[in-house]
């Protein structure tokens, strides 16, 4: 039978598709028991490999909870191997292009539901994927240049920026080199492998807008230019320690002006202090805010600075900038202005609404708006065609769960939207209070308290019925919604926001959502709303509705929702919410015991563990996982009578082995069979340190032996007992690394402790 | 087979009565019920959003139902996830879907499906893509599967020979 794997071969970049193959390999260890269940399921988690809800094998079905008799085999704590999972793929800057449109929307039609969702980070997501299909669905994309590497799981997430990046009318610089730079510098790097938490970056390419929404990133990089002897440079505001989540944290600034070159430097030095000194047993306090907030960004950035001097040049930090000032789109049709084209019904009111001009005279970026952030496999592959007539490869998608086509003729404009009509993709509304954002909440996450996505619906239908009778200042409201506190929905930002949650009435669960009021998306995010009270979700709607009718009333002037609501005040705006905050007995109306879309008795007996990132899994333990599996491929080719190949793997094996308990002690060491050699005789073999249990000096003479006198003739007997002498000191190294765990030798990130609040070296 | 993902629809008569919300209650109580033999029912989507997109879906281990919208035609599609032995197995638990939704009474006066004209979707772009040679290896075991489960003799044809496509047939009675 054909598979994709050979079908792709010499398509795909060599070490995607290596990568694609480990994981591959991993998948059959796990399923053998012979990779840890957690260590499997950070390792998928940064594949973009999600749970899904009732992936633990439970489902409430109104009536009783079920029990989904699938296999018992796990692809992680409490998470079945064959339940439906999620699939997030990783779109750096939200770029994309036809060709990768047209493969989102095969894998869709393949391996989902025939849906691609656009996330609130720019991302793509699948549901209801089967793992089994996930190494097909992973090569299929690296033959487009797309990779779920670290797309979920402890690392650097997708990397995001503004949509209008390059075209924008207000931009200091085109930020867009620099969020791909960063992207694939940071990507599968050695020192993101080790943080406790996710680690999100966001660029912007100025300060007063939205987009870059950078304040609520853990990194968040800001175009600034400065003159310097009269030469005007390029750099960065640099804001560290934002995040939204259940205790959200505006960002602190970093630096004022972060030169250019010293972008991809930083980062890693952000990174290698992270992986460092961040929190790594208690999740909840893990990321990057809690380390900023904790120490201070002073003494932050005094060690992010000793970090810096400290780290081995890398040409890769400097080596993209002399491409950035010739970074440019292509568009795809001559710029001509809109003027006398017979323009079809409607298309004043989408014209209005979703098309932005750009700097450039003559083109516009149209907002294709998605509601929910969803759209069919068919039309995401109409869509990629439109694109390829109208806009060429310049597609993005966006933190609103929407899709932009860049460099617009504007006299294509009618034929465009028509285009979009009639592949059912030409609503209007974009950035307006009916571009409802949310999470998936209790569609599919197994955090989800609430019904996020059904609120949303509900919300957009109410609201485009009147859509046109609504005052400007309410249309230009932006509604976010979060299914739990964890803040996916962004609600925090928004003019309304709303988080779900859970309340109990006579012995029954009732869904509810916090009214969170006043946030501000302009400048970067630059503030939190304010939490007002809870409310049954069926009743938001109304919130919605006299919330909007009162700001339109009672404005002063041109006052924002964001003044309105500082003016009002706390007390009046919850005092405005109490008559929708009673519940009604179940007996006399029951439909407040059941979520917007769903009609099952509401429970909150369905929540599963978070997989927003897997268990802390150090470093060390990733390191001789890999070995592991190099011995088990060794094995492979020793059985396939490749004795070649099965010697060189199981030496491979040992050299992994032996890095990952070098690197607890020397982090930089070079990858290089000698260096590894060397440092590990140094500092484990002669010093006696692997040697103090089960003889572990013997089984490093094998890593030496082999090192020094590589095999001249390859047989059967030299392989086998090399393959067989891997797995022994792979064996020994464990038992090293536990003794020196044990003795608090090693910290749980695998390195040794660095003393906070004095000199780095 | 080696094929397996295979996406069967039957045309329903009526569906313009109907709002694609109706259908979720109907779904959840199919899953209270397990109610189909051989499939694990897990989950109900609700993609009414989404124009002619897959409307409400029923997710099972073995299997996705969904009231399809495509080309604003209704109809009841089943995409298969899980291996079978033979194509039947396709087309009965489609069948099946059908006849659980006419016999519903909350739909069961406004909905109908049709057994004379049926669409089939490989959904498989590797195994079998859309052309020639593929039709025509499929075309005899199709053709015999739906008459040995609908006891007709059916007509198959290609729709589309775009290579982006699915290989996509429908077969009239």
């Amino acid at each position: 039978m054909p598979t994709w794997k050979e079908k792709l071969a010499g398509s795909m970049d060599p070490p995607l598709a290596e990568e694609i193959d480990v994981f591959e390999t991993q998948m059959v260890l796990r399923r053998q028991g012979k990779l840890d269940e957690k260590i499997f399921a950070e390792t998928r988690l940064r594949r973009g490999c999600y749970g899904q809800r009732y992936d633990n094998g439970h489902r409430h079905d109104g009536i009783r909870t079920q029990e989904l008799s699938l296999s018992d085999v796990t692809k992680g704590p409490e998470t079945l191997w064959d339940a439906p999972g999620m699939q997030r793929i990783k779109i750096p800057f939200g770029g994309v292009t036809p060709d990768q449109l047209d493969t989102l929307a095969d894998l869709a039609e393949e391996y989902a539901d025939s849906v691609l969702h656009v996330t609130t980070r720019q991302d793509f997501q699948l549901h209801y994927v089967h793992i089994e299909d996930t190494p097909s669905l992973m090569r299929r994309l690296a033959a487009v240049g797309v990779t779920t590497r670290e797309a979920c799981g402890n690392s650097v997430r997708n990397v995001t920026a503004c949509p209008l990046a390059g075209v924008c009318r207000g931009e200091v610089f085109d930020v867009t080199p620099y969020a791909k730079a960063c992207s694939k510098f940071l990507l599968g790097h050695p020192d993101t492998q080790g943080f406790g938490r996710k680690f999100k970056i966001a660029f912007s390419g100025c300060k007063h807008e939205a987009c870059g929404l950078t304040s609520m990133h853990d990194m968040g990089c800001i175009a600034v230019k400065r003159l310097e002897n009269g030469k005007e440079r390029r750099g960065f505001e640099l804001y560290v320690g934002g995040g939204l989540g259940a205790v959200p944290h505006q960002a602190k600034l970093f630096d004022e002006f972060l030169p250019e070159e010293e972008l991809l430097p930083i980062a890693q030095a952000i990174s290698r202090v992270f992986a460092r000194l961040g929190e790594k047993k208690n999740r909840a306090a893990a990321r990057i805010k809690f380390l900023v907030t904790k120490i201070g960004i002073e003494e932050f950035r005094r060690i992010v600075r000793e970090e810096r001097k400290i780290m081995p040049e890398d040409g890769r930090w400097t080596g993209y900038l002399a491409n950035v000032d010739h970074y440019q789109e292509t568009p795809k049709r001559q710029p001509a202005r809109l003027n006398g084209h017979e323009r079809p019904d409607a298309f004043e009111a989408w014209h209005r609404t979703n098309v932005y001009q750009q700097r450039q005279s003559g083109y516009a970026v149209v907002t294709v708006t998605l509601p929910l952030g969803d759209m069919s496999a068919r039309q995401c592959r109409q869509l990629a065609d439109v694109a390829r007539r109208f806009s060429g490869d310049n597609i993005r998608t966006t933190v609103e769960q929407n899709i932009v086509l860049r460099w617009i003729s504007e006299a294509d404009m009618p034929d465009l939207y028509r285009e979009l009509k009639c592949i059912g993709l030409d609503q209007s509304g974009a950035g307006t209070i009916v571009d409802v954002t949310a999470c998936p909440g209790t569609d599919t996450c197994k955090l989800g308290i609430a019904s996020s996505r059904g609120l949303a619906a509900e919300i957009r239908n109410r609201l485009s019925e009147k859509f046109f009778l609504l005052d400007d200042a309410v249309k230009k409201l932006h509604i976010k919604i979060s299914g739990c506190f964890n803040s996916c929905g962004q609600h925090h930002i928004a003019d309304l926001g709303f988080y779900g949650t859970s309340r109990t009435i006579d012995n029954r669960k009732v869904p509810h959502f916090q009214v969170v009021l006043g946030g501000k998306r302009q400048e970067n995010a630059a503030a939190y709303g304010l939490a007002i009270g809870t409310v049954p979700s069926k009743r938001i709607p109304e919130v919605v509705a006299l919330l909007t009718e009162r700001y339109v009333q009672d404005r002063a002037g041109e006052e924002s929702f964001q003044d309105f609501v500082k003016r009002i005040g706390k007390p009046e705006l919850r005092r405005m919410l109490e008559p929708f905050m009673d519940v009604p007995s179940f007996e006399s109306d029951p439909s407040y015991y059941s979520d917007w879309g769903d009609p099952r008795v509401f429970t909150i007996g369905d929540l599963g563990a978070g997989e927003c990132a897997g268990a802390v899994v150090s470093t060390v333990q990733f390191d001789l996982a890999a070995a592991e599996r190099l011995v088990f491929e060794s094995q492979l080719k020793l059985d396939e009578g490749d004795y070649t190949r099965s010697d060189a793997l199981a030496y491979k094996a040992m050299l992994q082995a032996a890095i990952a308990l070098v690197r607890t002690e020397f982090h930089d060491v070079p990858d290089h069979p000698d260096s590894i050699v060397n440092e590990f005789r140094t500092r484990f073999y002669d010093t006696n340190v692997l040697g103090d249990r089960y003889a572990g000096n013997k089984f490093a003479q094998y890593l030496f032996r082999r090192h020094d006198s590589p095999p001249q003739v390859h047989t059967h007997d030299y392989a086998h007992r090399i393959v067989e002498e891997a797995q022994l000191f792979i064996e020994a190294v464990y038992a090293c690394h536990d003794s020196l765990t044990e003795r608090g030798t090693v910290g749980i990130s695998g390195r040794l402790p660095v003393q906070v609040g004095k000199a780095g070296p | 087979m080696d094929l397996y993902r295979l996406g069967i629809k039957f045309f329903a008569a009526g569906g313009e009565r109907i709002q694609p919300a109706e259908l979720i209650p109907i779904f959840h109580e199919w899953i209270q019920k397990q109610a189909f033999e051989n499939h694990l029912l897990i989950d109900v989507h609700n993609y009414s959003h989404i124009r002619e997109g897959p409307g409400i879906l029923l997710v099972a281990h073995q299997g996705n139902f969904s009231i399809d919208m495509t080309d604003d035609r209704m109809g009841l599609l089943y995409y298969r996830k899980q291996p079978v032995e033979t194509l039947t197995e396709i087309i009965k638990p489609a069948i099946e879907g059908c006849r659980l939704l006419e016999n519903d009474p909350r739909v069961r006066d406004c909905l109908r499906f049709h057994t004379d004209e049926v669409l089939i979707v490989s959904n498989d772009r590797l195994l079998a893509p859309n052309n020639d040679e593929t039709f025509s290896t499929l075309e005899p075991q199709l053709s015999s599967a739906l008459n040995q489960v609908l006891g007709k003799t059916f007509k198959l044809s290609r729709i589309s020979d775009d290579p982006k496509e699915r290989l996509t047939i429908r077969a009239q009675a």
